[in-house]
């Protein structure tokens, strides 16, 4: 494998007979933020899935941070997960847990001891400016405080990649605008972010490689007139 | 052990706020397992009648008036010291008159009537080693002690014991069938309850997933839920017929189940309540897959 992080390489995926993606080829590298644009159903998320392994490609091969899709053995899958930080558009905060136990999550199932747990997770809600809400659930959360919390349940494991999907769906513009920040400065610490969106304008041109999608392929940006 | 920490705490979190559906699923495995201890109670009883009969089989060799008693007690010496033999009791022929008048009074006036002149048999009565009761063992040693000098009839309970022993076999394998069932119809129970369980926590489980929890680790909640479902299950059970047993003793004196019995159905419940949940969570924690399931 290359030293890419993410490696697609003519993949395809369908569902029921229904081609979400195919002929799918690109790289991510190290310290990359590859913005996945497109419109509604073009196969971003499902380009997502295919990175964290919650589905596997119907053709092709995605190699993930050494991790072929055409040669899993047991424990492949979570191994790779453990690499790799996720951000949802709905947050996915599980509701019955605390801040603190949300953001530990990808720790505990790593068996971390208690006391690295803490210090961690102390450490990045400071980071987040989360500490006063570390005993707080989820529904007592603004939607911008439980998108900050997400993430860093994504970093907490110090991940190599970070996937985001629509991550400001669901959030006003100064909230949207804190979460691709936080983005970018993930980025600048040499973590690669992929982040899907049907928005490119909240990410500035400079700062990332964008990759446009239209009914599961990848098109030439000039052929898509909002990459303009 | 921060990993075995992490799993209990998923299981206690599992099991928080399910009181009810708990509580519901408890009861009917207690009840499936009331009807199950209640058949072995009343098997583990005839059983025992049957054990009891069975140990009391022995062989009874009437010996020819040819043997006087000195010779009969050499003989007894020789058959004690046989494979299967427990003990040889000789019994005379004045001491057999003796115990047929004490058993028999209304019959007494027969030896009368025989007059002094005729005498019962004197015999030897064996009793039989642990384990020889079967048919076959008896019935050999039987043709074996028949053969010896001195010897007359031998009588060994041929007219009931294969019956006898048929009973006990048919026993055995209806509380394996029952053992069988119960073991079928509470782990589909559980398996439903787990599947459930799964579908309440979809959101943790995809999450745990996400965070790269292992197979295992999303698994082992469930099937620890499962476990202590069918002891608790087994143990709730075993309380309720043990109520019922006390209650009717009086009425019907028998025993409850000895102690390891009650520990095999405490482990009976264990296992299915581990089978049924693996089973539910076959289908209810997905793994990766490159086609769809056709539905």
């Amino acid at each position: 494998m290359s030293d890419a992080l993410v490696k697609f390489t003519g993949v395809a995926r369908s569902y029921s007979d229904w081609p979400a993606v195919e002929g799918i080829d690109f790289e991510v590298r190290s310290g990359e933020f590859v913005v996945l644009s497109g419109p509604s159903g073009a196969g971003k998320t499902t380009i997502l899935r295919l990175v964290w392994m919650g589905d596997l490609p119907t053709a092709g091969r995605v190699e993930v941070c050494g991790c072929s899709s055409d040669r899993l053995r047991p424990g492949d899958v979570a191994g790779t997960r453990r690499r790799i930080g996720i951000v949802f558009q709905d947050f996915r905060l599980l509701p019955d847990r605390t801040v603190f136990d949300n953001v530990a999550l990808p720790l505990i199932v790593s068996g971390s001891s208690p006391a690295q747990v803490r210090k961690r997770v102390f450490s990045l809600l400071a980071e987040m400016e989360l500490s006063h809400r570390r005993a707080s659930f989820p529904h007592e959360l603004s939607g911008g405080e439980q998108q900050r919390v997400a993430v860093a349940r994504a970093l907490v494991a110090h991940p190599e990649i970070v996937l985001a999907d629509e991550p400001t769906g669901n959030l006003d513009p100064e909230s949207s605008r804190l979460v691709v920040d936080l983005l970018l400065g993930i980025v600048r610490g040499g973590t690669a972010v992929m982040m899907a969106t049907h928005d490119p304008r909240q990410v500035p041109p400079e700062s990332a490689r964008f990759l446009f999608l239209e009914r599961g392929r990848l098109v030439n940006p000039a052929e898509w007139p909002e990459a303009r | 052990m921060n990993e075995l920490r992490a799993l209990l705490r998923e299981t206690l979190l599992n099991l928080r706020g399910r009181n009810s559906s708990i509580l519901a699923t408890l009861l009917m495995v207690s009840l499936s397992f009331v009807v199950f201890d209640t058949f072995l109670v009343i098997t583990w009883n005839i059983r025992e009648i049957l054990r009891s009969e069975q140990e009391n089989v022995g062989i009874e060799m009437f010996l020819t008036d040819s043997l006087d008693e000195r010779s009969a007690r050499a003989l007894a010496d020789v058959v004690s010291g046989m494979d299967g033999v427990r003990s040889v009791y000789f019994v005379s022929s004045a001491e057999a008159e003796a115990l047929f008048r004490a058993e028999m009074p209304e019959r007494s006036d027969l030896l009368d009537l025989l007059g002094d002149g005729y005498g019962l048999p004197a015999s030897l009565q064996v009793s039989l080693q642990p384990g020889w009761e079967s048919e076959e063992r008896i019935s050999t040693l039987a043709g074996t002690l028949s053969r010896l000098e001195g010897v007359g009839d031998v009588v060994w309970g041929e007219d009931y014991l294969p019956g006898l022993n048929r009973v006990v076999g048919a026993l055995q394998k209806l509380d394996i069938f029952a053992g069988a069932v119960l073991v079928l119809s509470i782990s589909l129970m559980v398996a439903n309850t787990m599947r459930l369980s799964v579908s309440r926590r979809s959101l943790t489980v995809e999450i745990l997933g996400i965070c790269g929890a292992s197979d295992w680790f999303l698994r082992a909640p469930f099937l620890l839920e499962g476990i202590l479902t069918g002891f608790t299950g087994s143990a709730g059970g075993l309380l309720l017929t043990a109520v019922a047993s006390a209650l009717m003793q009086a009425g019907v004196g028998h025993d409850f189940l000895p102690g390891r019995w009650v520990s095999g159905v405490l482990l009976l419940g264990a296992v299915t309540g581990f089978i049924g949940s693996w089973i539910g969570l076959r289908s209810a924690i997905p793994r990766p897959r490159r086609q769809e399931r056709k539905t």
